[in-house]
């Protein structure tokens, strides 16, 4: 096994480990992320398997196939998240906006304007 | 129309500086009933106002100015109010302008009066950078919502009832500018645009939008069009 196996063997169990641990009991995403995890293993070991599908996919090399694909999940996920962020800013300003409504203020009656507050100094 | 029947909503972040003149200038033009929607400021505003006849919202959190103009719009459709009008804090409108701003209103020729400052002499005064950003400003809503007025982003609108009761902005930051034509086209409403003036002084031109600004709209106007 080479550095850069052993090196990216480590970081995938560490990341397979940490997720299957705090998904607990999410079974769909525990199947899709062991999936993950086992098929990246697979990769990293036999790596002359990136290159035969590229080979198939009329793609250079197995590791500019692994290259587009990550740029395409990393596309797919920025908007998944766009998305959630975009989601919840609409539900906390909902919160924010009703928490305000509920306490309106009505000021000062007698406004005490100084002289450089007068219409024309602005 | 009586005095309460016109409310101006006046989103606030930040501008301890100017805002008693903006409100002071509101006050002597006549006009009652001011709403200041304050999005977070951090500079005391509610004393520094509390002396003022105005109506007092604050949002815990800063928002954005699209936020508290929603948040104001929210307040007027509890009220009885027939006409709406938005005013910007920062002191680059005058109150005198809503006196023509709602003409159109009165008269029942538009639901929706969008101020601006292309169709008055004003618009000599203009800074270069800021007459090329509204111009791409304007392209842009062109291409992406398909309408043209002369000044993309005034803050200076009124609204009638019928428009307030329809009008729902989403837009939380500067990107809401594009978002009221949007909505007015989507819901049919009849607008015109009014001459209005527009004072550039060093404080306005300092609080106004900076390029980067209107990449960062552009980006939310793209991706908000898409993913809603």
């Amino acid at each position: 096994m080479s550095g850069i196996q052993i090196l990216l063997f480590t970081l995938i169990l560490f990341i397979g480990i940490y997720f299957l641990v705090r998904l607990k009991q999410r079974l769909y995403d525990i199947i899709l992320l062991s999936s993950m995890v086992l098929l990246a293993i697979t990769l990293v070991l036999f790596p002359a398997i990136t290159n035969s599908v590229a080979k198939w996919l009329n793609v250079g090399r197995g590791a500019d196939l692994i290259f587009y694909l990550s740029i395409l999940t990393f596309w797919y996920l920025s908007l998944k998240l766009y998305v959630r962020v975009r989601r919840l800013e609409r539900l906390f300003t909902e919160i924010v906006r009703n928490d305000a409504l509920k306490e309106v203020h009505k000021l000062g009656t007698n406004p005490q304007l100084r002289d450089e507050e007068q219409p024309g100094k602005i | 129309m009586s005095k309460s029947d016109l409310i101006i909503i006046i989103p606030v972040f930040n501008e301890a500086t100017v805002i008693r003149k903006v409100i002071g200038e509101l006050i002597n033009e006549g006009f009652s009933e001011i709403v200041i929607i304050d999005d977070g400021s951090s500079d005391n505003l509610q004393e520094i106002i509390s002396d003022l006849p105005a109506t007092y919202i604050r949002h815990k959190i800063n928002l954005g100015q699209g936020a508290a103009l929603q948040t104001g719009i929210e307040y007027c459709k509890a009220t009885t109010a027939e006409i709406v009008v938005t005013f910007d804090a920062d002191g680059q409108h005058c109150a005198e302008s809503i006196h023509d701003l709602i003409q159109p209103i009165l008269q029942g020729h538009a639901d929706v009066t969008l101020g601006s400052r292309f169709l008055s002499e004003t618009s000599k005064e203009l800074p270069v950078s800021r007459l090329i950003l509204i111009q791409v400003a304007r392209l842009v809503n062109f291409l992406l919502f398909g309408y043209l007025f002369s000044d993309a982003h005034n803050g200076l609108r009124a609204f009638n009832r019928k428009a307030i009761d329809l009008i729902n902005i989403t837009e939380n930051r500067m990107a809401h500018a594009s978002e009221f034509p949007a909505q007015i086209r989507q819901n049919k409403l009849r607008v015109s645009e009014v001459p209005v003036k527009i004072k550039y002084d060093q404080y306005s031109k300092k609080k106004g939008q900076s390029g980067l600004d209107s990449v960062r709209v552009f980006f939310d106007l793209v991706l908000h069009k898409f993913f809603k």
